[in-house]
């Protein structure tokens, strides 16, 4: 049960360790004892059917959300412990991507990665200016530093939201779905993006995505959740040639499977009245 | 340093607008003996019937207000109202055996004490009591009056004053 | 019994009661740390305040004339119009301009402010910002709670202002009193501190309330477009209830 104690060297070597994560949402149950390794300089990619809780199991890595019981631990933290101050310090080492973009509406493209560094850091405004450039220059959009967020492409909106999770060089960065909505185009340049931060910087990273093609161009290890629990694991070309049922509706792209296609009902000729109901 | 300066120039306008809107309210739509300052002192005065004189009500000198009526309670005891008149202290010299009145303003208009100064050389002090009041008139003991008297010549105005109070109740 | 909970609209009531007091205390709580973000609440002062003044300097000038107009009527019956720049004053600085530069605020900038937050909230803005460790009570909530307080009592005095003007007018300029009757009487009469200031309190008062109820309905906006939306009309149809409710309980208290 106590990660630290039972396996000392994963924990070393896995930035991010997950065990036993049970969590609920109002009546539903999302995680249901799930244990997770994200070893520090990978590129890990997280699949699963929609609301499965791909989202939350991120919100819990940054203790935006705490689970009702289990360890999540970042960097030898444990983040559920964690007070304000000290997540807050944490998140400063976390980049996170979200599923939109989440730019500020207010502020133009460099005051949007900006806000970071003039909230924490009491820079001079050469100095900042230049990292902030560079940054952008890093997602291939310093040209477009002076536009507002609503002139944005949602490919361009995605790589800006990247130029700013990265504004503090961050150890881990989170990809909340990050090639939905994107044309084929923006779509490798956002996973060459990922790629380039992993590889130059060794930053890990953490990916949820449902694209196949993608994840096994880019990640090192898949995890495949469903109904809370890890369903199954291993390299993407590992996991795609696996024989089990979630695999291979997962991958094969089949339409019915562990997850059904027919979302629960009652019987159907009972409710066209062809049969009588079983009493 | 700062993404748009506009911002703070204009709230910097709107809050002086604010001000300057408050400054113009409290100058040109008081006058400014009307402010309530601490520096005040209460003298008090006994009336049979004040007839609809309220807290608050103006007290005057020669029509000119230099105080309001503090509070207005039953003495219990002599069945008179004990009213507590809230004088400003820039009129300290208001003679001692002044003595107040409660009049109307206009036909219809609020009631409000007036004081009529007397000659003594030593004024009004705080707590002090004025000896000589009036009390208000109403119409139905003007009507009253006349209907007994049957005729204006009995004067209603100057009708003795109502000062039922001993003369010693100068100091408490 | 959480269903059970939201089934019934009175408790339903008290539960959003207590969420909006819990979230006073909090967004208080963060008050102290959002002064470092004087920049932001200097923006919401002229998106509260300054924005709105057209539309308040406009109703200010219309309560006035219309004021005089009615009450020069009713006066006349008495005979005792000279009393016009006094009623027009009291009216205004006691009840209407507090009350309705509140409602006008609540309309123009309340909705505004929800709509924005609840926006803000839908598209993960909320918390993009307290994963780049900016707290959004503190950059987000508090100074715009805190621009309500500080905006709505000047732009209550400068539609009291706008209304005198407004009502002198219509009185001297167009029914022809004397402007010395007109003001001579006004002056013996309003008070600073019984007339003017306690229209003033009211009007702080009601700037918090109108932008806590405002900054509470964005944040708690069901993420999707028609949640947004009705959070907004709730703004304006709560805003406008307490406001009435708390004129009352504060007039009874102040006379
Ligand atoms: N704030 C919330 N309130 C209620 N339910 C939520 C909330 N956040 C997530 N959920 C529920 O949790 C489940 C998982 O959501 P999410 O993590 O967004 O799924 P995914 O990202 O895998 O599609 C969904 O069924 C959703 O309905
Ligand atoms: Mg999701």
């Amino acid at each position: 049960m106590n990660p630290g104690v039972a396996q000392p060297e994963s924990s070393a070597a896995a930035l991010v360790q997950v065990r036993g994560l049970h969590t609920r949402i109002g009546a539903k149950t999302i995680f249901d004892g799930l244990d997770l390794d994200v070893p520090r300089g990978s590129v890990t990619a997280i699949m699963g059917p929609s609301g499965t809780g791909k989202t939350t199991l991120l919100r819990h890595l940054t203790g935006q959300l705490r689970p009702d019981t289990g360890s999540v631990r970042v960097d030898g933290e444990e983040v559920t412990k964690l007070s304000r101050r000290d997540l807050f310090a944490l998140r400063e080492r976390i980049g996170f991507l979200f599923q939109n973009s989440a730019l500020l509406t207010d502020f133009s493209v460099f005051e949007n990665i900006a806000f970071p560094l003039r909230q924490h850091a009491k820079l001079p405004e050469e100095l900042l200016r230049d990292i902030v450039l560079t940054k952008l220059q890093a997602v291939g959009l310093r040209g477009a530093a002076q536009l507002m967020p609503s002139e944005l492409s949602g490919g361009m909106a995605r790589r800006v939201a990247l130029a700013r999770a990265i504004v503090f060089d961050p150890m881990l960065i989170l990809y909340d779905e990050p090639f939905v909505g994107l044309d084929p185009i923006a779509l490798n340049q956002v996973l060459r993006l990922i790629r380039t931060l992993n590889h130059t910087l060794g930053i890990t990273s953490i990916l949820v995505a449902h694209e196949l093609a993608a994840i096994q161009k880019v990640a090192d290890r898949v995890y495949l959740i469903a109904n809370g629990k890890l369903v199954a694991q291993g390299a993407p070309d590992e996991l795609a040639r696996q024989d089990s049922p979630w695999t291979r509706q997962f991958f094969g792209g089949e339409a019915d499977g562990p997850v059904p296609f027919h979302y629960p009902a009652p019987d159907y000729a009972t409710e066209l009245g062809f049969r009588e109901a079983h009493r | 340093m700062n993404p748009r300066p506009s911002y703070a120039i204009g709230t910097g306008l709107f809050i002086l607008l604010g001000f300057a809107a408050l400054a113009y309210l409290a100058t040109q739509t008081t006058s400014v003996a009307n402010i309530h300052s601490g520096d005040s002192y209460i003298v008090k005065a006994r009336f049979q019937n004040i007839g609809q004189l309220k807290e608050r009500a103006p007290v005057k000198i020669a029509g000119v207000r230099i105080g309001d009526v503090q509070s207005i309670q039953l003495e219990p005891q002599r069945m008179d109202a004990l009213v507590l008149l809230s004088i400003s202290k820039k009129y300290n010299e208001i003679p001692d055996d002044s003595s107040a009145a409660i009049f109307t303003s206009g036909l219809l208009g609020d009631q409000y004490v007036g004081i009529e100064p007397g000659g003594s050389p030593t004024f009004l002090k705080n707590g002090d009591e004025m000896v000589l009041t009036q009390s208000a008139m109403s119409i139905e003991n003007l009507i009253g009056k006349f209907l007994v008297n049957g005729g204006p010549k009995s004067s209603s105005g100057s009708s003795a004053p109502a000062s039922s109070a001993p003369p010693s109740s100068g100091k408490p | 019994m959480n269903a059970n909970l939201r089934r019934n609209w009175l408790l339903q009531g008290v539960v959003s009661l207590g969420e909006c007091g819990l979230f006073f205390v909090a967004v208080a709580g963060a008050v102290p740390k959002s002064l470092r973000y004087w920049r932001e609440l200097c923006r919401q002062v002229w998106f509260v305040g300054a924005m709105s003044l057209v539309i308040v300097m406009t109703c200010g000038l219309f309560v006035g004339m219309v004021l005089a107009l009615q009450l020069f009527n009713t006066l006349s019956i008495f005979g005792a119009t000279s009393e016009l720049g006094t009623a027009v004053a009291l009216s205004l600085f006691r009840e209407l301009g507090p009350v309705v530069t509140a409602l006008l605020v609540a309309g123009r900038a309340g909705t505004a402010v929800t709509a924005e937050i609840g926006l803000m909230r839908a598209t993960d803005q909320l918390d993009a910002m307290s994963m780049m460790a900016v707290d959004p009570l503190a950059y987000v909530a508090a100074p715009r709670f805190l621009a309500g307080i500080i905006a709505m009592p000047l732009l209550a005095c400068v539609f009291n202002a706008m209304g005198i003007f407004g009502g002198h007018l219509v009185g001297v300029t167009w029914l022809g009193l004397d402007n010395g009757t007109f003001w001579g009487n006004m002056t013996s009469t309003v008070m600073l501190q019984r007339d003017i200031l306690d229209g003033v309190y009211k009007s702080i008062v009601f700037g918090g309330v109108v932008s806590l109820i405002a900054v509470f309905q964005g944040y708690t906006a069901p993420p999707t477009s028609e949640g947004v939306a009705y959070s907004t009309t709730r703004t304006v149809v709560f805003s406008s209830i307490v406001i009435l409710a708390f004129d009352f309980v504060m007039t009874a208290f102040m006379t």
